[in-house]
């Protein structure tokens, strides 16, 4: 028969393979389902074992039952076979030894359909009367949590219409509930008496039981076992038995003077579990039971918010409107006042004047400490938190408190206790009537009870800024950050008065020489130009402006008789219009102003470069801001007139870094207007430069401008005749090499390289690189030479290797092997107005990779010939190369090839260049930062030659030598001791001269360098 | 050192203390430029106080690609040893003054107070007297004059010892430090100061581990 077998392989394989038990006991089950077998047919088969005198072989037949019954659907059970396995389980329960499966088997019976009302009662009983909690395991009481939660999720209805069975109900929950330890247990315990409370009423005469059996684990501690399978934390558990002990106002009574109670522990665990206990049954009792108790429990919290250990942190607590959560990782402090709020939420919800007793208790021991001047901050905290909740308690307390604090005064340290007390009411106003933010303002305000006090709170706070004496330092920051704060508040100041504000900062940040202060003016205006820009750029960036003088000597007075710089006015118009569009927009088109007047000058070279520089960091800054129209709209506006002072104008025409910079800042115009205009402005520019200043037929400073603007111009435009021009271009620089200025040259030079990379054909420039004369070896040749390469490098092409190798061997030449040495550097420069940046990716020819590229084909070429020559010359020139292009190779890229690198930096050190030095110092400090191995491994050659290195000499400059001792130290902490033991006094010693060094800075470094020699292997004192 | 004598001293604040206008020039180290570059670098610090900024690197990039020209720069070590001279007027030199002897000892902590001397105005920066003529071979001084926060601190010994420890460290070998209470300042005055500047004394002081272990915490805050 297959069900005896199945029921005996089940038998057999219990305690040995679980999952083939379950398998089988799922598998007759369904047989039981879909009509094979009848239960009564398992029981028959079992009939053998049930009666056995082994107890093993007992347990294991009822363990088979009941897993088959766990299986069966709720439906397959007839009444009559429901009441025949109910009966023979109830004849069972005396066999202790297997209470498990038996209660297992009561528990699937309770979930069946077919069970009536008088067995669950039954059941109850037998629970209550005839079982032991005390005596039974774990997952024996397990059992019955669960039969206890399934029958009060299956028959809430029964029990609320009939008292008796809801007591019975109760009763049996307060019997096996008592004394459980086990948290999975207690989670289901919790529960259930959390269904309890919520759903019945009629339950008073148990609430102080129930309530017993939940607050005796209160606070509950556990710490979850290593591989625990229930995956239970001990947060699980916490706010399960909080939320139960705030469930119902039943507990209101017991609750609140049994957690008052809990609040006396001294330890801060328990306090934070009490405080959120303490909050939540507040948020879930109601204002009933909170009237009657605020008393004792604002008795019993004061401690915390007056005299709590964090004193320093008490300005951090924040008002957190609405429902707040538990959160384990905010402080007592933070809790207290939580508490402090929902009490007072709660009680003005129900009704005002609840609030309002409340309130004036609260304020009624407060007051003093307003007149005694005690615990001001904590006082203040505590009103404004009462406040936060409403405009209702919002005004009561404002116009209940800032009486009590709020006064002019010429004291200082008053002074800064008001304001920093007024922060407070401020955040409480945040907190109810919202931040102000830039789409939401219509010039409204809101009358609440702070607005009486408006102006008076800006006459104390303007006064505090502008009345006190500059050293004040914390108080006019106070007053600055209060300012900005009253900004942010939604609705309170009228424009007029944010507009005061705006003048009162910028006035501050222009008088103000501290650092402090000048970044809280800082953050103050970018605050307000977030919401309020146009009264920024009204009030503050049109004064800024309006004070650059038209002169170039002219001091800039300030009210009381102080002056500011103009470079310090530009500084503060660069930092705070970054990222603002009117602000930014505006003060481009203001110092474009000032410098068409300041341009014709005579003598104005230095002011012009600081007008073109801001002008340059404006754009850099912001020309991922600057979009398509706003672009356009720039470019109308200023590119002709700039040009055309440009061009006119010999203080920027003459001046290299004016005509650089400037030419530059009209390459970001370009490159962030619209692109369909840029087929016409090549065009145009080309007819300018080209056709009426004719840069191509002579040499010109002009080649400047003209190379920048093309740089911005869309490499999809069309430009006729680029290589005619090319080639002119490159005759021009032969024929006049020995008359062209270098910069002028250096012009050419780059158009050569932008032609080449954004308008000729790659094979084009790669023949015109091959026709090109390379015998010749005068230095113009071999410039023009590499800038063309450099094009065609940059843009990854296959045509790159064949002159980068013919680069590599003119290393070799005795005659120019130096010079092409410090040309490898153009390679891997890159020039500001020419790589691969983001917004102008559509202006160039740059590879992202380029570097990466270019290295890895150029590296092991240098190495291996390196290696092969003898001629220290031409060694040297191998090494001024490679460091010309480490100085511009990510560093990551560097670890790959560190190995072979570490020997020829070493060699590197004892060249005698300057840059050669700096480029190998560079690289060994950045390898060893990473490599302490690699460093121990060339400790004893690295050192003595880093000696060598800070003596001053023409190729050891400031740089040099600085660099030498942070890598000096750098060793000192990453070698074993033995290591840096042997060297330290020789490396103290040499260090002597760093002392006696005329640069301070060497001095200074020299010193530290020494204090990390002197504590190796200095015994750390206690 | 069980109770603190001098329990509520005067504190002064970090930003009250004197420091040196900050050195445009640091910034922009090594770079041996013409004088009107370097003019235009202070400019441009001014407005931008970082050595990243775009147009600063744009000016040295132009500067660079400037000088790239065809002269041969291998100098021999003999020249070398001649341009020495030279070089002293290309690096401008900054003399040892008395802010920067106040900068060496304000950071060290006092052995009472969680606050450095400077804080404490035990030091500072009047009291300091620097006699130096820049020369390499002549002898210069220092002067210090410190100011215990009481008339009977029993630390002036040893905070002296920890301002010498400092100093000896820290200067070149022709400074002579003289380390001396101000006048009027201490009960034992002339003790205090004949011990301060023993020589031998001292150096038995600096071969006590104890008493260096000590010093070295002191000194460990400096900046």
């Amino acid at each position: 028969m297959i069900l005896k077998s199945l029921v005996d392989s089940y038998l057999a394989n219990i305690d040995i393979n679980k999952e083939k038990t379950d398998e089988l006991g799922s598998s007759i089950a369904n047989a039981i389902n879909s009509g094979d077998f009848k239960i009564l047919d398992v029981i028959i088969n079992l009939k053998n074992e049930f009666i056995s005198e082994d107890e093993k072989k007992r347990q294991q037949s009822l363990h088979c039952l009941s897993n088959i019954l766990n299986n069966l659907s709720s439906a397959t059970l007839k009444k009559n076979e429901l009441n025949v396995i109910f009966n023979f389980y109830q004849s069972k329960i005396d066999e202790l030894n297997n209470m498990t499966e038996i209660l297992s088997g009561f528990n699937s019976l309770t979930t069946m359909d077919s069970v009536s009302m008088l067995e669950i009662s039954t059941l109850l009983n037998i629970i209550s009367n005839e079982y032991e909690p005390s005596k039974f395991l774990t997952p024996t009481r397990y059992q019955t949590f669960l039969i206890l939660s399934n029958i009060i999720e299956k028959y809430k209805i029964e029990m609320k219409e009939d008292p008796k069975f809801l007591e019975l109900f109760v009763s049996t929950f307060l019997h096996i509930a008592n004394g459980e330890k086990d948290p999975r247990n207690l989670l289901l315990s919790f529960k259930i008496n959390k269904t309890i409370t919520t759903n019945f009423k009629n339950i008073e005469q148990f609430a102080e039981d129930l309530f017993d059996v939940l607050f005796c684990y209160f606070p509950i501690t556990f710490r979850p076992p290593k591989d625990d399978p229930y995956k239970i934390t001990a947060e699980d558990l916490k706010s399960a038995l909080q939320s139960t002990i705030a469930s119902t106002p039943l507990f209101a009574a017991d609750a609140f003077s049994n957690l008052t109670d809990k609040l006396k522990a001294s330890s801060t665990v328990v306090k934070s579990d009490t405080l959120s206990a303490l909050n939540e049954c507040i948020n879930n009792f109601g204002a009933k039971y909170c009237l009657t108790e605020y008393v004792p429990l604002w008795n019993a919290i004061k401690f915390e918010l007056m005299r709590n250990s964090e004193g320093g942190d008490v300005g951090l607590a924040t008002i957190i409107p609405g429902n707040v959560n538990i959160n384990s990782d905010v402080s007592n402090y933070q809790l207290a006042i939580n508490i402090v709020i929902s009490l007072a939420r709660v009680l003005s919800e129900f009704d005002i004047n609840a609030f309002n007793k409340f309130f004036n208790y609260i304020l009624g021991e407060l007051k003093p400490n307003f007149k005694y001047n005690k615990d001001l901050k904590q006082s203040s905290t505590v009103l404004s938190a009462l406040g936060s909740v409403n405009a209702q308690s919002f005004n009561k307390v404002i116009t209940n408190s800032l009486p009590l604090f709020l006064q002019n005064t010429s004291e200082t340290n008053q002074l800064k206790l008001i304001i920093m007390n007024l922060s407070f009411f401020f955040d409480s106003y945040i907190a109810v009537y919202g931040s102000a933010e830039k789409d939401m303002l219509n010039n409204t305000v809101i009358e609440s009870s702070l607005t009486p006090y408006k102006d008076e709170i800006l006459m104390i706070l303007g006064k505090a800024l502008t009345g006190s004496s500059e050293v004040e330092v914390t108080l006019r920051t106070l007053s600055i950050v209060q300012f900005t704060k009253m900004i942010k508040m939604k609705e309170f100041l009228s424009e007029e008065e944010v507009s005061l504000i705006v003048q009162y900062l910028s006035e501050t940040i222009l008088e103000d020489k501290n650092k402090n202060i000048y970044y809280a003016c800082l953050e103050g205006l970018k605050v307000i130009s977030d919401i309020y820009e146009p009264i920024v750029y009204e009030i503050s960036l049109k004064r800024m402006l309006s004070l650059l003088p038209n002169e170039i000597n002219a001091t800039i007075n300030l009210s009381e008789g102080k002056t500011i710089e103009k470079e310090l006015i530009l500084k503060i118009i660069l930092d705070y219009t970054t990222s603002r569009h009117c602000l930014v927009k505006e003060s481009i088109y203001g110092i474009c102003e000032k410098l068409y007047e300041i341009a014709p000058l005579e003598n104005s070279n230095n002011y012009c470069f600081i007008l073109i520089t801001a002008l340059y960091t404006l754009l850099e800054n912001n020309i991922s801001l600057i979009k398509d129209e706003e672009g356009k709209e720039i470019k109308n506006t200023i590119e002709d007139r700039l040009l055309s002072t440009l061009i006119n104008n010999s203080s920027i025409l003459n001046d290299n870094h004016n005509l650089n910079l400037l030419s530059i800042a009209l390459f970001f115009i370009n490159a962030s207007s619209d692109r369909s205009g840029h087929q016409s402005a090549l065009e145009k520019i080309n007819d300018l430069f080209i056709e009426k200043y004719q840069i191509f037929n002579k040499h010109s400073r002009l080649v400047i401008p003209y190379t920048k603007l093309i740089s911005g111009l869309d490499k999809d435009c069309k430009f006729n005749n680029c290589d005619k021009y090319f080639e002119s271009c490159i005759i021009l620089l032969q024929k006049h090499s020995d008359e062209i200025v270098q910069f002028n040259k250096l012009g050419y030079l780059e158009l050569l390289m932008v032609m080449s990379n954004k308008w000729l054909d790659e094979k084009y420039v790669s023949d015109s690189l091959d026709n090109l004369d390379w015998s010749n070896l005068s230095s113009i040749n071999l410039e023009i030479l590499t800038w063309i390469t450099k094009a065609l490098v940059i843009k990854n092409s296959k045509y790159s290797a064949g002159p980068l190798e013919k680069f590599v061997n003119l290393l070799e030449n005795d005659k120019v092997g130096d010079f092409v040495a410090k040309l490898f550097e153009v390679f891997v420069v890159d020039i500001g107005s020419y790589c691969s940046k983001k917004g102008i990716s559509r202006s160039n020819n740059v590879k992202v990779l380029y570097k990466q590229k270019f290295f890895n084909y150029v590296f092991p070429e240098i190495v291996s010939k390196y290696k092969l020559v003898t001629d220290l010359n031409i060694k040297s020139n191998y090494l001024t190369a490679l460091s010309m292009i480490l100085k511009h190779v990510p560093n990551l890229l560097l670890e790959l090839v560190i190995q072979e690198l570490v020997p020829m930096l070493l060699e590197a050190l004892k060249m005698q260049n300057a840059d050669v030095k700096i480029s190998s110092l560079e690289t060994l400090n950045s390898v060893c930062e990473k490599n302490s191995v690699l460093t121990t491994k060339y400790f004893h050659t690295l050192v003595p030659l880093l000696l060598k290195l800070l003596k001053k000499s023409n190729t050891n400059n400031v740089r040099v030598r600085l660099l030498t001792m942070q890598l000096l130290q750098l060793i000192a902490l990453s070698v074993p001791i033995n290591y840096s033991q042997s060297m330290k006094n020789n490396v103290l010693t040499e260090l002597l001269d760093t002392l006696d060094d005329p640069k301070r800075i060497i001095r200074k470094k020299g010193i530290d360098t020494r204090q990390i020699y002197f504590e190796i292997g200095q015994t750390p004192s206690s | 050192m069980s109770e603190f004598i001098n329990e509520n001293p005067e504190i002064l604040d970090d930003s009250q203390l004197p420091t040196r206008k900050n050195d445009a020039n640091d910034l922009l180290l090594g770079i041996s430029d013409s004088i009107a570059n370097l003019e235009r670098k202070n400019l441009l610090l001014k407005i931008d106080n970082s050595v990243e900024s775009e147009v600063l690197q744009n000016i040295e990039l132009l500067d660079k690609l400037l000088a790239l020209q065809p002269v041969p720069l291998l100098v021999s070590d003999a020249d070398e040893n001649e341009s020495t001279d030279m070089e002293d007027d290309l690096e401008e030199s900054d003399p040892i003054d008395r802010q920067e002897i106040f900068d060496l000892i304000a950071s060290i902590s006092d052995p009472e107070h969680p606050l450095s001397l400077a804080q404490l105005a035990i030091v500072n920066l009047n009291n300091i007297e620097v006699i130096d003529s820049g020369k390499r071979d002549e002898i210069a001084h220092v002067i210090v004059r410190i100011t215990p926060t009481i008339t009977h601190c029993s630390l002036a010994t040893l905070i002296g010892l920890g301002i010498r420890v400092r100093l000896e460290r820290s200067l070149p070998s022709r400074f002579r430090i003289v380390i001396i209470l101000t006048k009027g300042s201490h009960q034992s005055e002339n003790q205090v100061n004949k011990q301060l500047n023993d020589k031998e004394r001292v150096a038995a002081a600096c071969e006590n581990p104890q008493l260096l272990g000590v010093v070295s915490n002191m000194l460990s805050t400096c900046k």
